[in-house]
């Protein structure tokens, strides 16, 4: 690993084409922060992202990335992980990527602990096919699809983590910079599935969910004497339906990432010219 | 006609019917018979008819026949399903003690053999071994040589310990001797001569699977999905052996993505599924052409529409496979005729896939994905196995792919089609892959020339391979026929031997089985040769006769069969002949 690596160098030079003052400028820096802080270079560093506002990142980042479908971006960067386990995978989402249409793959991915890091961009709607309802709305929220509100409470992301076995759960605010950049950086250094949801505030079409509201309610658990390796306290706060927190919700400090208890060392890249010396062996089997 | 024993054992599903029709047969391909097994199966774990069937014989046996010599039935309705193959002197063996058969009636013409299975398995040291009772008194009757028994039931209980082993074989033993002590008429009329060959026993799956490692396949996730599961469940274990995993995702749609994940940082991947699993894969048919990742992606077929009949055999995704996916996707679509082709065509398949970094979908049948059959393990001889990974670039040769700012072009617009591949973790390779449409660098472009330019490339791709590779058949019969007959998937088989049928009946054919679909050879000329042409295959509306039609503009006749059987051979070669008188009518 190159010390020397900046965060600059996993921008592309591709201007991004987010609405002025989106979150997801915020998110992206700070994942472009965590991961040169982490030691990672563009050429050993794996972007996926799905579809939706979020699924662009991997234009505007510098690395190796797959700009897949919606919500499947998860079952790629496990894929990636395990077929070379030296490369640093990171996949971005939306909340309607990730906890609609990928709620599936989330709670498979949360389980299986591989060694990644899944940021996830919530602005609370869905923006790219501008403003309808997304799985972590309001009840109340009136969009173009729901005009009297979705009359369902949002998902929980960090509940459904938790509960799937999640080994480390956290949750940051792109506007504070820093700290989003720190949650992110112990994501990637998290042994297991790293996962941040990310409040990236939609300056276009979430009247209610804006960084004022988020600046104003936010609470660190810093401050709140929270002890992440604690599941029951991590619990509670999870589930504390009116609090928005930063910080680390939750971390496993036991985890054993799934490649590992699987025994994947080595990049399956390489593979011989022919069949392998001793696959007659196979054959014999059939006797 | 070769000279062969149809034999077959039958009850409830949960009997063990599956593991002694893989003893038999094991014991029959060790004392050097060929051998070719079929399955009736239901698609429930316990209870409802199932069936184990073993055609076998000295010469090689490609196909069902509709007849039955030899049964064991271990339940009433096991003989009533097989009524229509039992014939004159077909010998049924089943245990009169057991109170739900006491009833049975063996018709007149036919031999009923009671041997108390069970009591004679109690007294070799648990009922459980009843069915090998059953292989004993088997062995007499085929006049099998009983010692040939003995290396198969060591290879299924050698793991409970020598004990049960012994046990085995003295309850087929007592089988054997009930037989002969019982009935004095002490020939059935069979000879089952043995010889010194050594042949191996496998199905299409364990072929499929046996083929992706051969060719280097490292990466494999897939869901549970009949008949496709054998793939994966012969994948796991053996993959580790080479440093490659078999993931069991969470859903088909997960499984396809993560093998996509896979290929793209390198490794060679494959997923399988059969129908329904392939309608869940469609989504990311079109991400994977447009990245351009190697993806091979299989395709064991069953009855459909929807869940259809999940244990039955059908070709009905042809078309899903040629044209699945919205836009328009290059892909090749290969699908092996035989058991034995099925380890060949996924060794192609691979190297398809990274040549032209493609999706390729490997299409098989339920009927060959279930039939075991016999070849000299020659037939997968690894030496021939030839990997061939493409353009993929490292450090060194990378710049010839950058651009004026020393970006690296994924997809530049070659020539031939190809761009190269970087691996993850080269040196200055770093680049976007999307499933939007994109420039050379792999960035998103809505560009009109781009656009049209980056669709050029990718269909290019097809027309380089077209060029470059054999889609080439293969041929039986007289080629200068008359009769043009066309098949492809498992029916060739039961076609060659009913060549054989047709013969008789004084019926000259030329036969052409094809194992690729998309590209696909050029029959124009085979076609204009011949007064007819027939294409046999199992769907109803003849979805391979369509593209044959569209490719020569022309009508050609078809026989299909679509009640979820496969074809058996003398049934295949009446509906061919059938099919030659219609149009002499018409003529």
């Amino acid at each position: 690993m190159s010390s020397d690596v900046r965060f600059t160098d996993f921008k592309s030079d591709k201007q991004p084409t987010w609405c002025p003052g989106c979150g997801d400028f915020g998110t992206m820096n700070g994942m472009m922060k965590a991961l040169a802080e982490t030691g990672n270079s563009p050429d050993d560093t794996f972007v996926v992202a799905g579809i939706g506002c979020s699924g662009k990142i991997g234009t505007y980042m510098h690395s190796y990335a797959l700009h897949g479908v919606h919500g499947r971006a998860l079952p790629v960067g496990i894929g990636v992980k395990m077929a070379n386990p030296n490369l640093e995978v990171m996949v971005a989402g939306g909340d309607g990527d990730g906890y609609s249409i990928g709620a599936g793959h989330f709670i498979h991915a949360v389980r299986r602990n591989v060694d990644m890091t899944y940021v996830v961009m919530d602005n609370r709607i869905y923006g790219l096919t501008k403003g309808q309802a997304s799985p972590t709305s309001r009840e109340d929220f009136e969009t173009s699809t729901t005009p009297e509100g979705p009359q369902q409470p949002p998902v929980n992301p960090k509940a459904l983590a938790l509960a799937a076995g999640g080994t480390f759960i956290a949750q940051s605010f792109s506007s504070n910079s820093q700290r989003h950049a720190e949650l992110v950086q112990e994501a990637i250094e998290h042994d297991g599935f790293g996962f941040v949801n990310v409040y990236s505030p939609c300056v276009t079409f979430n009247d209610v969910d804006t960084y004022d509201y988020f600046r104003d309610t936010i609470v660190d658990l810093d401050e709140e004497d929270h002890d992440p390796t604690d599941r029951e306290q991590a619990k509670d706060k999870i589930l504390e339906g009116d609090k928005e927190y930063q910080g680390v919700l939750y971390r496993d400090d036991n985890s054993v990432p799934f490649e590992q208890r699987e025994g994947i060392e080595e990049s399956m890249a390489d593979i011989p010219d022919g069949a392998p010396e001793d696959a007659m062996d196979l054959v014999r089997e059939f006797y | 006609m070769p000279d062969d024993l149809n034999w077959a054992i039958g009850g409830e599903a949960g009997d063990g019917i599956d593991s002694t029709g893989k003893i038999f047969a094991q014991a029959l391909s060790r004392a050097g018979r060929h051998v070719f097994t079929s399955k009736d199966f239901a698609s429930r774990i316990r209870g409802g008819y199932t069936a184990y069937k073993v055609r076998t014989s000295v010469d090689r046996v490609e196909s069902v026949v509709d007849r039955l010599d030899v049964l064991i039935a271990l339940t009433e309705r096991t003989i009533d399903e097989n009524m229509d193959e039992l014939h004159e002197g077909s010998v049924i063996i089943y245990d009169g003690e057991r109170t739900t058969m006491q009833d049975v009636e063996i018709p007149d013409e036919m031999i009923g053999l009671e041997v108390p299975l069970q009591r004679l398995a109690e007294e070799a040291g648990g009922a459980i071994m009843a069915n090998v009772v059953a292989l004993g008194a088997a062995c007499e009757v085929t006049n099998f040589p009983i010692a040939n028994l003995d290396e198969s039931l060591k290879k299924r209980f050698g793991d409970k310990g020598e004990a049960i082993v012994e046990n085995n074989k003295e309850a087929a033993r007592k089988g054997q001797q009930f037989v002969q002590e019982e009935y004095e008429q002490d020939d059935f009329g069979y000879d089952m001569e043995t010889t010194d060959n050594d042949y191996v026993l496998l199905n299409g799956d364990q072929a499929i699977g046996m083929g992706a490692l051969a060719a280097g396949c490292r990466f494999y996730s897939g869901y549970p999905i009949t008949p496709a599961t054998d793939v994966m469940e012969y994948l796991t274990g053996r993959i580790d052996q080479y440093g490659g995993k078999v993931v069991q995702a969470e859903d088909e749609l997960s499984a396809i993505n993560m093998a996509l994940g896979a290929a793209r940082a390198g490794a060679r991947a494959m997923t399988a599924t059969s129908g329904p699993g392939i309608d869940l894969m469609t989504e990311t048919f079109g991400l994977v052409a447009q990245s351009e990742t190697p993806l091979v992606i299989c395709d064991v077929m069953r009855s459909g529409p929807s869940t259809g009949m999940p244990t039955k055999q059908e070709q009905g995704d042809l078309n899903m496979t040629l044209y699945g996916g919205h836009g328009e996707i290059p892909r090749f679509v290969v699908a092996p005729t035989t058991v034995s082709e099925c380890f060949w065509k996924t060794v192609e398949a691979f190297n398809y896939a990274e040549k032209y970094q493609t999706p390729v979908f490997l299409v098989s049948d339920l009927a060959m994905a279930v039939t075991e059959q016999t070849f000299p393990p020659e037939e997968f001889d690894m030496d021939e196995v030839e990997i061939e990974r493409g353009k993929v670039v490292d450090e060194g040769d990378l710049d010839s792919w950058t651009n004026e700012k020393g970006q690296f072009q994924p997809h530049f617009p070659a020539a031939d089609g190809i761009s190269p591949r970087a691996f993850p973790g080269t040196d200055n390779g770093a680049h976007m892959t999307t499933g939007l449409e994109h420039d050379a660098l792999g960035r998103r472009t809505e560009d009109t020339e781009i656009r049209q330019e980056q669709v050029e490339k990718r269909q290019q791709k097809v027309e380089t391979a077209r060029e470059e590779e054999d889609w080439d058949y293969r041929e039986y019969g007289n080629p200068d026929a008359d009769t043009l007959v066309v098949s492809w998937g498992s029916n060739e088989g039961a076609m060659r031997e009913g060549m054989e049928f047709l013969e008789e009946e004084g019926i000259d054919v030329r036969f052409i089985s094809v194992p690729y679909i998309f590209p696909r050879p050029d029959l124009s000329e085979e076609i204009e040769q011949a007064e007819q042409t027939i294409v046999v295959e199992c769907n109803a509306t003849g979805q391979f006769a369509d593209v044959i039609e569209h490719d020569v503009l022309e009508r050609v006749d078809r026989v299909n069969k679509y009640n979820g059987v496969r074809f058996k051979a003398d049934e295949l070669a009446e509906a061919i002949e059938e099919a030659i008188s219609e149009a002499e009518v018409t003529a």
